[in-house]
């Protein structure tokens, strides 16, 4: 069978692929790296991947049975229903068509990132996550410290599988009938496809995230980044206090900055690969920012980019790998940030002219706030 | 602990051997008991922006100039809504303030005033800054027209032949007169634009402030300043003069030159005449520039480049060796607006959409005050008491041999009311054929004065007295002098716990490591190496040909809007200003971390 499409992308192969082909987490993944943002070596088995490992025969039978559980399961019963359609996409898929492109591009990944062993995160790209409805982010799985292609081949299909959720069916068929009652098969049947990112886990000498605001106040010009030694998991988690660096988004200035005592920091876990550990930090290290001024600066034109392509705040993990920025920045992720960006951007001082300005200063209780 | 409030202005003692320095200066500048209760209410700074040393009683009128002045102009004439002036106490010879709030009852009345008065100013602000420049050149003109000479013998033949009906006895009596007269008016002019300058720029300023709460102070001024303004022509002028040297052939020699004498001597016998003519056309008047530490024209005894040419053919002589060596010599001014106009659009950008028209205009009236709260100070600061301070050494000179006092320089130990005396004393001596008692009179008080103004020369004036308040606001403190609460808290603190840290306030962006240069006048810029950290009381444009070779600066006096902060962000260069303590606490040579960003220094070793 002809594709009109490639079964399986590297992430750098151009913008000509939508959220239809790569999922929504893949299409965003090839538009900052289109845009100018370095990420980690990644690759997509597309859609249409899912489709020609599925074959019709497994995606009619997936269908079939999905359109026979009783419109009113819901809870356990749900449950089952959902876990048997998973079992039948497991097991169907076992020695797809696809493994053999797959573990080639395995290989190919592991070059990129010239690490001996590939160790990758595997994620579901939902072709209807972050579309208009973001309801359904987090409801597919991510499996991270993935080791070598044969891992890699099973967690792909298990991300294959987490199509079929009870609550993922229980929102489609929901959403379907509250749209059009006619959707349903389409909805559960032949539309149904999933995309898998699978990108290398960056071996992170520093890590944390950033806002394209500062989520104090909501001043959008500011870039608000926190940073750990190490992984990002603490920080993400809470577990780790963080250094706190307050950066203008236009002059590139650290308006504020706190360094942390940072006594432990995540490794990947030495011994296993998979995972990881936490391990002491060098004492000279404990009270030392964990971004140097490059990097920052690197952040900050990250943070300028994506904000602009997304046309509204962002809300990012990134990871700073050896070396020197900007070559070393790498951006891991990027979501909306939600809190004020909801909210209407008041006027300070609509309709007034300067001279009532002047009057409003010189007689407001305390003129000018010096910075403090 | 930390103490809550610094010693009383009334605790202050003496220094030992300095007793009875209050004889030099005005009995309604100093402490008395009977304002006691009231001054100890309050919390007094020293004026290290103006006055970092002692001073001498005859220049006690510059301080006094602007006593009066800035004060009218709020409290007065403008009605300045939130404060009236700013007062001053003399302690043990230094200068100590304290602003003056306007009562809160009359803040609508005089916000009405204000209105009305200002805004006249605003809508007519460059009009009223033409006719400005025209009187002020004016005053300037007429100073520098007289002359002070010791009397002759007997009057010129063409005083009979004119009728003149007066001495030259009374013309240096009314021309002395006159000079102080000037002087106080044109420090009069300063203020006439100056506050409501800064109300304006102020008012930009918080309106930036309250819509983008972590804007830096710095960015806003960028937004505002960097324009080609008057501010920086001494420098350009400077620049003009080394390029012209290499076009003429002799930019060698010039760079040889053991003096600007020498020189221009050897210029003007061996081809290079015109070189030296387009340098005195030059000076003046772009060479009257004051080279006072600090705030310039603060003190009588500090020259000019006009009349110590050594140092601006300092600067010629480096622009030279770098055009010689192929470098770009001219201010990047170009590059600096564009950065100016980049940052102003894109934070207009983030505006909502209704704030967009009155950002407009408040920034354009913030740059059109803008011009003038950069260009006064060559103006005043330098043309005017550059030439107030000229005149008065040559009066200095030509009273001495008439038998005032024994030496020009001893003129500077009397106040000016004193001055005045012994003018009388010598023209009444003078014009009878009689002696003058002048110097006998003077002569152990100048010795006394003398001994006392060495103690207190040695004397570590404390950066505040009194009760500080909680939080520093008053506009006009914080913008000038560069006070602000953190400010207050950390000389509380010090003393305790110096740290290897100085907080000032963040002049101009980015960070920079380097060995520190602790330079105290314009006289030690010579030291200054490529690279250096340039630590200094404060900058004036005296201080301009140092910029091109430095890594950043550090001063202890000055605000946001002082010279030594928009001549850094100008070049580029990182700067935290108003440190407070930096020339006393870092050693030269000693490599210092500068964050222009956060304002603060770090003192990297021992």
């Amino acid at each position: 069978m002809a594709r009109l499409v490639p079964a399986i992308r590297f992430i750098d192969e151009g913008t000509d692929a939508d959220a239809g082909v790569l999922g929504g987490k893949g299409a965003g993944l090839a538009a900052l790296a289109a845009g100018g943002v370095r990420i980690p070596p990644a690759f997509v088995v597309t859609a249409d991947g899912y489709r020609a490992a599925m074959g019709p025969d497994l995606r009619r039978a997936v269908s079939e049975r999905l359109a026979a559980i009783p419109a009113g399961a819901t809870g356990a019963a749900l449950e089952t229903h959902a876990a048997e359609v998973r079992a039948l996409i497991l097991e169907g898929t076992e020695g797809h068509p696809l493994a053999g492109e797959l573990r080639e591009a395995c290989e190919a990944l592991r070059a990129l990132t010239g690490e001996e062993t590939l160790t990758v995160a595997v994620r579901s790209s939902s072709i209807a996550e972050d579309a208009a409805d973001q309801s359904f982010a987090g409801e597919h799985d991510s499996y991270l410290w993935v080791v070598g292609a044969e891992e890699v081949d099973r967690r792909m299909r298990e991300c294959w599988a987490s199509l079929v959720t009870a609550r993922a069916v229980a929102y489609r068929r929901s959403a379907g009938a509250a749209t059009d009652a006619d959707a349903d098969a389409d909805a559960d049947g032949d539309e149904l496809a999933m995309a898998v990112v699978v990108q290398q886990m960056a071996p992170a000498r520093a890590a944390g995230v950033f806002m394209t605001l500062n989520p104090v106040n909501g001043d959008r010009s500011k870039v608000m980044i926190e940073s750990v030694w190490g992984l990002g998991e603490p920080l993400v988690s809470g577990e780790a206090n963080p250094d706190r660096f307050l950066v203008d988004k236009i002059t590139g200035e650290v308006v504020r900055r706190e360094i942390a005592d940072k006594p432990t920091q995540a490794i990947r876990d030495p011994a296993s690969g998979r995972g990881v550990v936490i391990a002491e930090v060098d004492e000279e290290r404990v009270a030392t920012p964990s971004l140097e001024r490059e990097e920052i600066a690197e952040l900050v034109r990250i943070a300028r980019l994506v904000e602009r392509q997304a046309g509204a705040p962002q809300d990012c993990e990134f990871a700073v790998l050896e070396g020197a920025a900007p070559d070393n920045v790498r951006l891991l992720q990027c979501r909306p940030e939600t809190v004020w960006s909801q909210k209407p951007r008041q006027a300070t001082a609509p309709g007034r002219t300067a001279m009532q300005a002047v009057l409003a200063t010189l007689t407001s209780k305390s003129p000018s706030p010096p910075a403090t | 602990m930390a103490e809550t409030r610094f010693p009383s202005l009334y605790d202050i003692k003496a220094p030992e051997g300095a007793e009875g320095w209050e004889t030099l200066f005005d009995w309604y500048h100093l402490r008395g008991e009977e304002r006691r209760e009231e001054d100890e209410q309050r919390f007094w700074f020293q004026d290290r922006l103006h006055h970092p040393e002692v001073m001498h009683p005859y220049d006690e009128i510059q301080c006094e100039c602007w006593w009066q002045g800035l004060g009218a102009f709020n409290t007065r004439i403008f009605a300045m809504p939130p404060a009236y002036g700013i007062d001053q106490r003399v302690v043990n010879g230094y200068l100590y303030i304290s602003p003056i709030p306007a009562p809160p009852e009359d803040l609508e009345a005089r916000a009405a005033a204000f209105g009305e008065r200002a805004g006249h100013y605003y809508e007519h602000w460059d009009e009223i800054y033409e006719e400005w420049k025209v009187k002020t050149v004016d005053r300037l003109d007429q100073m520098k027209a007289m002359r002070f000479a010791p009397l002759p013998d007997l009057e010129d033949m063409s005083l009979v032949l004119s009728h003149k009906g007066s001495s030259s006895g009374y013309q240096m009596i009314e021309d002395y007169s006159r000079m102080v007269l000037i002087m106080y008016e044109t420090y009069q002019f300063h203020f006439e634009l100056l506050n409501i300058g800064y109300a304006a720029y102020l008012t930009f300023f918080a309106y930036c402030k309250q819509t983008f709460p972590d804007m830096s102070d710095q960015t806003i001024a960028r937004m505002v300043g960097g324009l080609h303004v008057d501010l920086y022509r001494p420098d350009d002028e400077l620049k003009r003069l080394a390029k012209a040297a290499v076009e003429a052939g002799i930019g060698d020699e010039v760079r040889a030159a053991a003096s600007a004498e020498a020189l221009f001597a050897e210029l003007r016998a061996n081809g290079g005449a015109a070189w030296v003519e387009d340098w005195e056309r030059t000076a003046d008047p772009w060479f009257l520039i004051d080279t006072a530490p600090g705030h310039p024209g603060g003190y009588g005894h500090y020259g000019t480049w006009a009349s110590e040419p050594d140092i601006p053919l300092g600067a010629v002589k480096e622009y030279i060796a770098s055009l010689q060596a192929g470098e770009e010599i001219d201010r990047p001014t170009a590059r600096v607006l564009a950065e100016r106009e980049r940052i102003t659009g894109e934070y207009r950008e983030l505006l909502a959409d209704d704030d967009r028209p009155v950002f407009d205009e408040m920034l354009a009236l913030a740059r059109k005050v803008f011009v003038y709260i950069e260009e006064h100070v060559i103006y005043i600061e330098h043309w005017m008491w550059a030439t107030f301070w000229a005149k008065s050494h040559e009066l200095s000179r030509a009273l001495a041999p008439m038998g005032a006092f024994d030496d020009p320089s001893d003129m500077f130990f009397l106040r000016r009311t004193e001055v005045m005396e012994s003018i009388y004393d010598v023209v009444t001596a003078w014009g009878s054929g009689g002696r003058p008692r002048g110097a006998d009179y003077w002569r152990p008080i100048i010795a006394e004065r003398r001994r006392i103004y060495d103690r207190l020369k040695e004397w570590d004036a404390p950066p505040a007295l009194g009760i500080p308040p909680t939080e520093v606001n008053e506009p006009f403190t914080v913008m000038l002098w560069g006070i602000t609460t953190e400010a207050v808290q950390s000389w509380l603190e010090s003393g305790e716990d110096g740290g290897n840290s100085l907080r000032g306030q963040p002049g101009s962006p980015g960070v920079v490591e380097g060995p520190a240069r602790v330079v105290r006048t314009v006289q030690e810029l010579e030291a200054v190496q490529e690279g250096d950290v340039l630590v200094c009381p404060a900058t004036s444009p005296a201080w301009s040909p140092v910029f091109s070779r430095i890594a950043a600066t550090v001063s202890d006096v000055g605000g946001v809007m002082s010279h030594t902060a928009i001549v850094c962000r100008e070049y580029g260069l990182p700067a935290v200003v108003g440190t407070g303590s930096a020339v006393s606490r870092i050693r030269e040579g000693q490599r210092i971390r500068v964050d222009g960003d956060t304002g603060v220094v770090t003192l990297l070793d021992d």
